[in-house]
């Protein structure tokens, strides 16, 4: 990582935040490229590819969740919201906007950026896997998961799944009947040890049975194991 | 026994009871006295028609004694009759020493008299009618047994309904307050809900003057009430984003700072280790302190799901660099409903002020006392004075140790708030010695609810 300079695409309307986190995450070996609103960040994405994007959910010209969802909609690069909130509100509407992750304000760089890096890590897998391991197709009911070639289909038919919802079910189809637990998810899909919040992997999974359940409401393929955490029906 | 309901049916209970004894009472007084007139009336006048045979048969044969046998008189009664010292009777079973003794002399003195009195027992009713003609005076004495049982009769049934309208009494006045209370109890159901954190509950108006300004004024203060607590909740919205976003700015100057430091002169070193400290310390409290204000309002209402307990605390104490082990009583080892986020929260700031204050924590465990679930950590400071075990549970509170070394200290809303989160699951967080060491133990209690 250290030669491929990461480049992140920071949205945040206060100037003086804006200009410090910037500093701040160039220290850390980071390529921050600002943006002052929605539009501009559009423009900018338009541009140039980032790998990562860092929202803030109040913006003076579009809602933060709006972009949110524009960006997933044009790719799947992980996206992590900055809310000032001090309830949850915000965070879990920035999840179901299709963000990957959350920070509050005020935020230790640091750990901003150790999470960013635990995000990128864990994209560069797949791939590494897909190299190492002989193709493998999963057969979850009518899901099928080409865990190699990061296809899913469902009847037949192609489903778009975010990065994160890919490698959650891959992690999950791995494992079939077996029950993993919201801390084991973390640490194996978001590359995070003892930081993320169980609600990032609640919020992930509703998404993920909206697209692969015929009954989302009735989940009958990923099931929760209360008290325990998640796991696909074998 | 002192409610409302229980008064008004005592007070109605009390109130048929006394109007119908006092009915009761009344009714029996003039029925009695027009029976025992009717009954003595008859008596008298079945008396006066036996005298008169007896002074005819006297007249007639001089000898009144054998006329006694031919009187048709009634199976209950029994005649006297003296003549100069003479006394025959209908029956051997009453003698003249039976009779009331002024009934006898005022005969003898030629007055006719009556009197009611008691023969063995026996309620009985005697006339005494003189006969100067044959010398005679005629006693007749009766048994009043039938009267007295048809008294008796009437008696009870006044008594039986006296008791049953002072039931129905008490039945009407059970309904009355059930009726009177029910508006009652619709506002203490509104309350209760509101109480509960449903701020959207108000009263439905009803047609009524008396309780119309009870409902109106219910409705004023939730409206006041709700209100307030929006205004609250956008307050420390505002206050959140507006201490945030500054505290962001200053936090990441800092942190950008800290790459340079070693260029700083010594005196700036310090002055700026002094800064990024503060920050720091700034941040948390202010974190708490939302945390605080936003605890148990509709922003995070409380959610239980089933967790492993002693898997929670494990996470907890690791994520705080501290490697101990956590001890969990198997039958604390299921997964109980609690609120995770909170717990978690509760948990990881006793490790936290056990980090900062105490050396640690040194042991840990989950365990069940009864029906309620404790969760204990222990560390290796130097305890807490009893004097402060409730006081630093307070907002910004300390110990008189942490208070002279403030730089070691954290934002001071650490612990009340680990009582809120506590409380909001019914439970309760005290301090106490930590057994064979001059520690501290802190107990986290919260009912025990197996999922």
């Amino acid at each position: 990582m250290s030669s491929v300079p990461v480049r992140i695409l920071a949205v945040e309307d206060d100037e003086r935040i804006r200009t410090v986190v910037r500093m701040a995450l160039e220290d850390e070996g980071f390529v921050v490229t600002e943006a002052e609103d929605a539009r501009t960040a559009l423009a900018r994405f338009e541009e140039q590819p980032f790998d990562v994007a860092l929202v803030d959910i109040m913006l003076p010209d579009l809602d933060g969740l709006e972009l949110c969802r524009l960006l997933r909609r044009a790719s799947d690069i992980p996206i992590v919201i900055v809310t000032a909130r001090a309830d949850s509100h915000d965070a879990v509407a920035g999840l179901e906007a299709g963000a990957d992750d959350y920070v509050r304000k005020p935020f230790v760089v640091k750990e901003l950026s150790a999470r960013i890096r635990a995000l990128l890590r864990r994209i560069q897998r797949p791939t590494i896997e897909a190299s190492n391991e002989q193709p493998t197709v999963y057969r979850i009911g009518s899901v099928e998961v080409h865990a190699s070639a990061g296809v899913v289909l469902r009847d037949g038919v192609e489903v778009t799944l975010t990065r994160t919802e890919f490698l959650l079910l891959c992690e999950l189809a791995r494992h079939r009947g077996m029950v993993l637990s919201r801390e084991t998810l973390l640490e194996r899909v978001w590359g995070y040890e003892y930081c993320g919040e169980g609600r990032l992997v609640d919020s992930h999974v509703r998404r993920l049975r909206a697209k692969i359940e015929s009954d989302p409401a009735r989940p009958s393929l990923l099931v929760t194991v209360r008290g325990l955490g998640y796991k696909l029906q074998a | 026994v002192t409610g409302l309901r229980f008064r008004a049916i005592l007070a109605f209970g009390l109130g048929a009871l006394l109007l119908s004894s006092t009915v009761g009472v009344l009714t029996y007084l003039f029925a009695e006295r027009y029976l025992v007139g009717q009954r003595e009336a008859s008596l008298q006048r079945e008396a006066f028609v036996h005298a008169r045979l007896v002074r005819e048969e006297a007249l007639r044969s001089q000898r009144p004694a054998q006329t006694l046998e031919s009187l048709e008189r009634a199976p209950d009664s029994t005649i006297l009759v003296a003549s100069t010292g003479e006394w025959i009777a209908s029956s051997v079973g009453i003698g003249p020493d039976d009779l009331p003794r002024a009934l006898r002399r005022a005969a003898r003195e030629g007055v006719v008299a009556h009197q009611r009195f008691e023969l063995r027992g026996q309620p009985s009713y005697a006339i005494g009618i003189p006969i100067p003609a044959v010398s005679s005076v005629y006693f007749e004495v009766f048994d009043l047994d039938e009267l007295e049982r048809s008294l008796g009769i009437l008696r009870a049934s006044l008594l039986g309904a006296a008791a049953i309208a002072t039931l129905l009494g008490a039945l009407v006045g059970l309904w009355a307050s059930r009726r009177v209370l029910r508006p009652v109890a619709d506002v203490a159901l509104a309350a209760e809900m509101v109480g509960s954190g449903n701020l959207h509950t108000r009263l439905e108006p009803i047609n009524d003057r008396d309780l119309d300004r009870v409902i109106t004024s219910f409705n004023g203060m939730v409206d006041v009430l709700e209100q307030r607590i929006e205004r609250d909740e956008r307050f420390v919205s505002d206050v959140s984003h507006e201490l945030r976003s500054p505290l962001t700015t200053l936090s990441a100057a800092a942190d950008v700072m800290q790459a340079q430091r070693t260029e700083l002169s010594t005196r700036g070193q310090l002055a700026f280790d002094l800064l990024a400290e503060e920050v720091e310390r700034f941040g948390r409290t202010l974190e708490d302190l939302l945390q605080l204000s936003l605890s148990g309002t509709e922003a995070e209402p409380v959610q239980l799901t089933p967790v492993e307990l002693g898997t929670l605390v494990d996470r907890a104490v690791a994520a705080a660099g501290t490697h101990v082990c956590v001890m969990v009583d198997s039958t604390a080892a299921a997964p109980t409903l609690v609120d995770e986020r909170r717990m978690e929260r509760a948990v990881a700031n006793l490790v936290d002020n056990a980090r900062r204050h105490a050396g640690g924590v040194v042991a840990a465990s989950v365990r069940l006392r009864g029906d309620q679930l404790q969760i204990v950590i222990d560390d290796a400071g130097p305890g807490v004075p009893t004097a402060e075990r409730d006081r630093i549970f307070e907002r910004f509170a300390r110990g008189a140790a942490t208070r002279r070394d403030r730089s070691s200290s954290g934002g001071g809303l650490g612990l009340a708030l680990v009582q809120e989160d506590v409380r909001l699951h019914g439970g309760r967080v005290w301090v106490e010695d930590a057994p064979g060491s001059t520690g501290a133990r802190f107990v986290i209690e919260v009912p025990w609810r197996p999922a």
